[in-house]
């Protein structure tokens, strides 16, 4: 029986952790864009935009992500195109993470005062300008602490995107595990990777916002 | 822009109705303000006041009437029409709302920047003079929440006055403010007056309105219910509701 050593585990789930980062960035960043878009869309009052927004969120906020992820693979082959398992995860996890974001920073638009809209207006700002800089520099200051929660929460999600045999960390874990029939040692290796990631975000997104609100 | 020896009223507003849902606010209003003069606007809460206020630079919608600042008809639903129209119009809020995450002087230079294209310098410069007319012109580099209530209004009133309105609207602007601090900003308003800005004011400050103003405009259940010059509204009131109105006051 092959003998492995606890760094010939580490470093098997060293390698794969590099893609549980970039598939998280990829979401994060993505998924940043789409809610954005979605949000300016339903703040300037396009028709439709609410009630089909509403909607999007609705779909993803009431699922399992792991459905999704299925739906999305599945669906995927089923209308021809041919795509690999980060590319499935890449667009599930980029639109479940618009959907989220969208509706964490609709909240932090609509806790702006609505005076501030009214002075901007009054101003004789248009809507482009009282958005880019008035509204949205005040809602940023209050969108870190949720938009950085959600990013940790978008790294343990990465997790099930090991379902459609994308090799993340987690699915390196099970593999690894299997092979070396030590378990524990694994899961407990990914898990305190896990917390590496997430722990130091929640650090730096405390020290951002008391930099932001030097007041507070 | 006429030559004609009458001249056209700055604000001309006729039957003007105003409905939230089924509740009728305002039913039926004319009034015409004329160029340089101040028009204080009295009345109990509810009577429509800030509303009307609201109603003339475009902050509400109204169902009926018309309304038309310095010869052009409000179009609320025309994005370039309400721009043209705000540089006309400018307003003053009861609750100041000065940009929280700007210094005192980025309020006031932000929208002669973005809406009249001014190039940084010139804003500045004018920023600048217009802070020490309302005598703050060394909290330039402050932040409004550093500044007390009777200061953030008189910001909030350079703010408006840099971008050169014809007219500027007061909502209630001393009614949130420490009675100690209600005096330096009435002496701002004061000024304005004299120096021949066209102001509407909806004010309870009635020694205020009695000292400072061309005409008081009684509002009454959403109507004009009386209107004249001070003097004679406040002394010789004809109506019952402005009698009653004046005395609990």
């Amino acid at each position: 029986m092959v003998d492995f050593s606890l760094w010939d585990i580490v470093r098997n789930l060293l390698l794969a952790l590099r893609w549980t980062v970039a598939l998280s960035l990829i979401a994060f960043v993505g998924g940043g864009l789409v809610g954005l878009a979605l949000l300016v869309a339903r703040l300037s009052k396009l028709p439709g935009a609410a009630p089909a927004v509403a909607l999007y969120v609705q779909i993803f906020q009431g699922t399992p992500l792991l459905m999704q992820l299925f739906l999305t693979y599945f669906g995927l082959s089923m209308l021809g195109i041919d795509t690999s398992a980060l590319f499935a995860a890449s667009v599930c996890l980029t639109l479940y993470a618009s959907a989220y974001f969208t509706e964490i920073w609709r909240g932090c638009v609509l806790s702006i005062p609505r005076g501030q809209w009214e002075a901007a207006s009054s101003l004789a700002m248009n809507f482009r300008e009282q958005l880019r800089y008035i509204i949205l520099p005040q809602a940023t200051r209050m969108a870190i602490a949720p938009t950085v929660g959600f990013l940790i929460q978008i790294i343990k999600g990465t997790a099930l995107a090991s379902v459609i045999g994308f090799v993340e960390i987690t699915k390196a874990g099970q593999m690894i595990a299997n092979a070396t029939y030590e378990p524990f040692l694994v899961y407990g290796c990914v898990g305190l990777m896990y917390f590496a990631l997430c722990f130091p975000l929640s650090v730096w997104s405390r020290r951002l916002e008391r930099k932001l609100n030097p007041l507070r | 822009m006429t030559t004609t020896p009458k001249t056209i009223p700055l604000v001309d507003i006729r039957g003007l109705r105003k409905r939230y849902g089924t509740n009728e606010v305002l039913k039926g209003i004319d009034l015409q303000i004329e160029r340089r003069e101040v028009v204080c606007i009295i009345g109990k809460s509810g009577s429509g006041k800030s509303t009307l206020l609201r109603c003339i630079n475009g902050l509400e919608e109204f169902q009926e009437g018309a309304l038309t600042v310095h010869g052009q008809p409000l179009k609320i639903h025309d994005p370039h029409a309400m721009r043209e129209l705000r540089q006309n119009v400018g307003m003053i809020f009861q609750s100041f709302n000065l940009f929280p995450h700007l210094t005192v002087g980025q309020n006031v230079m932000l929208a002669p920047m973005l809406v009249k294209a001014l190039p940084k310098p010139e804003a500045r410069q004018r920023a600048e003079k217009l802070l020490a007319r309302v005598g703050l012109a060394e909290k330039f580099d402050y932040r409004p929440d550093q500044l007390s209530g009777g200061q953030q209004q008189r910001v909030a009133i350079a703010r408006a006055l840099a971008m050169d309105p014809e007219v500027l609207l007061c909502d209630e602007v001393t009614s949130a403010l420490d009675p100690e601090l209600v005096g330096e900003v009435l002496q701002v308003v004061e000024d304005l007056a004299g120096q021949g800005m066209t102001l509407v004011l909806v004010t309870h400050e009635m020694n205020f309105a009695r000292k400072v103003s061309d005409r008081v405009v009684f509002m009454h259940q959403g109507k004009v219910h009386e209107m004249g010059p001070p003097e004679a509204l406040f002394s010789r009131p004809q109506t019952p509701e402005l009698q009653q109105f004046l005395s609990a006051l």
